[in-house]
């Protein structure tokens, strides 16, 4: 005996063995996938759905109701795999991030620091940079990460980490560089890249950073693939582990919720939770970086200002988590929807999104502190890495002065 | 790349002038068509067959009108536009070019071999 479901093809109802019905749903699944970015997706997916309904219709008799399960194998292997686009090579959905489509942004800056662009007091690692631009030469994707560490004074590929990190743990990374990627501007001509790096010349702010051993630190590989490689490995592994942990806990959340009235209530205040505890938040965040104390608090004496904000992130991270799992787990509970994508999910990210920007930009235009604050992040950044370094290099000395 | 691969990849290259012979016969729907191919070197599967007209259709050669069937939902049927009848002639005429060119250099071979 065997479960039969009753499905709609074409208007007309047709009952399957639930082991057919959920080999059409995968067949079907996979067409509109295969046929993603294709103009005409939807109607070729109806046209093969009636197709499909033909060829059901064709089995069916006076004494004979349902398609069996091994009767719909045959009918999708009639009719065969779905070609995306037939005659021609395979074409993947690549229209993410083509670097064609840069937004021009010559001289679109509001902020008033852009006029003395890098010709400050170079060579000794004093110049700060003035504007944040998108830089190409080297760059993985658009060259956010590639600006943001000539801006910061940094090794690139910490900020690229950092990307992964926000990718993988909060998920927030791959929005934040999308929405970089199209507000920053690209680095053209020689002006551009000075004042992205805040020297003179890209050439002598290698050497110099060259010879201050900045690559030293992380590097501990033969050579520059080698590091390629090992980056391209690791950011594999997280996004599998980060992929595999979500869902588990999807599936958890889709089995055991069950649908509580109680979440209607418990979903706006959990958010406003949320909200309230990333606004206070990013006023300590900012007020550390402007005045060096949080909200009014001095930090002890010896604790520098980026163990302080360092400190900040990770207290973000450990109290936001669990709101935000509680935040999914109510989404969840709303019945209905499966574990992953639900329009709920893409709401709720773009209302946050938008509102964050709107605030960003109100903040920054109308707060001093946080211009500050801003102002303040190249050197405190510096001041980590010149931290770090120094005692990287200390236990260097340490390592071999034994052997001596 | 084997023998067959090639010929497989020449067939698919070909797939679209046959199915535009095809339709220029008279007006078809898919079923029709793939019946025809069937019995060809061109047998072909709706999941290539679809997405195939479908784009044809979106490049202006064949345009379809629905005709209601005896039972179940309506079909399409197809016909050739003037543009898709101009490029079925074009392709005919170059068709015809390669196939000359081919003969050709075979009999080239043959006489060589003689």
């Amino acid at each position: 005996m065997n479960k039969v479901i009753t499905i709609n093809l074409g208007g007309n109802a047709y009952q399957l063995e639930e082991g057919g019905y959920d080999a059409l749903r995968v067949y079907l699944e996979t067409a509109a996938t295969r046929l993603a970015g294709n103009p005409d997706q939807e109607e070729i997916l109806l046209d093969i759905e009636w197709a499909i309904a033909e060829k059901f219709r064709g089995l069916l008799g006076n004494h004979k109701n349902v398609v069996a399960n091994r009767e719909v194998s045959a009918v999708l292997a009639a009719m065969g795999p779905i070609e995306a686009e037939p005659g021609k090579a395979e074409n993947p959905a690549t229209s993410a991030n083509p670097s064609g489509s840069r937004p021009s942004g010559s001289g679109s800056g509001p902020s008033g620091t852009a006029g003395t662009a890098g010709q400050g007091p170079s060579g000794s690692g004093g110049a700060t940079p003035k504007r944040l631009y998108r830089i190409p030469e080297n760059a993985m994707i658009a060259g956010v990460c590639n600006g943001m560490a000539a801006y910061l004074q940094i090794d690139p590929t910490l900020v690229r980490l950092a990307f992964v990190l926000l990718t993988c743990l909060w998920g927030s990374g791959l929005a934040i560089y999308v929405v970089l990627a199209m507000v920053v501007p690209e680095a053209r001509s020689p002006e551009e890249k000075a004042a992205a790096t805040g020297a003179p010349s890209t050439a002598q702010e290698f050497i110099r950073r060259a010879r201050e051993g900045y690559y030293e630190a992380i590097k501990g590989f033969p050579d520059r693939r080698a590091r390629r490689a090992w980056q391209r490995r690791f950011k594999r592994e997280m996004r599998v582990n980060a992929y595999q942990w979500r869902s588990q806990w999807q599936h958890y959340w889709a089995e055991h919720a069950t649908r509580h009235p109680g979440v209607w209530v418990a979903l706006p205040l959990i958010s406003l939770l949320q909200g309230a505890f990333t606004l206070i938040w990013i006023c300590a965040l900012v007020s550390l970086l402007a005045t060096g104390d949080v909200l009014g608090v001095a930090l002890p004496v010896n604790v520098p200002v980026w163990v302080g904000t360092l400190l900040l992130l990770i207290l973000y991270a450990v109290v936001a988590g669990p709101i935000k799992m509680a935040r999914r787990a109510c989404y969840w509970s709303l019945g209905h929807m499966k574990p992953g994508w639900s329009l709920w999910f893409l709401v709720d990210g773009v209302a946050g999104l938008v509102v964050m920007v709107a605030l960003m930009g109100l903040a920054i235009h109308y707060c001093p502190v946080l211009r500050e604050a801003l102002h303040n992040l190249p050197e405190i950044c510096h001041q980590a890495t010149a931290d770090v370094q120094s005692w990287w290099q200390t236990q260097g000395k340490e390592a071999l002065t034994p052997h001596k | 790349m084997s023998v067959n691969e090639k010929f497989g990849a020449m067939r698919n290259g070909l797939l679209e002038f046959i199915v535009l012979q095809i339709i220029a016969v008279e007006k078809v729907y898919a079923a029709d068509i793939l019946k025809q191919l069937g019995s060809t070197e061109f047998a072909t599967q709706e999941g290539t067959l679809y997405p195939l007209l479908s784009k044809m259709r979106r490049e202006g050669l064949l345009d379809y009108e629905w005709k209601e069937s005896e039972a179940g939902p309506p079909r399409k049927y197809y016909e050739l536009t003037a543009k898709g009848r101009e490029q079925l002639q074009a392709t005919l005429e170059y068709w015809n070019k390669i196939n000359a060119t081919v003969k050709q250099l075979a009999q080239k071979q043959n006489a060589e071999a003689l």
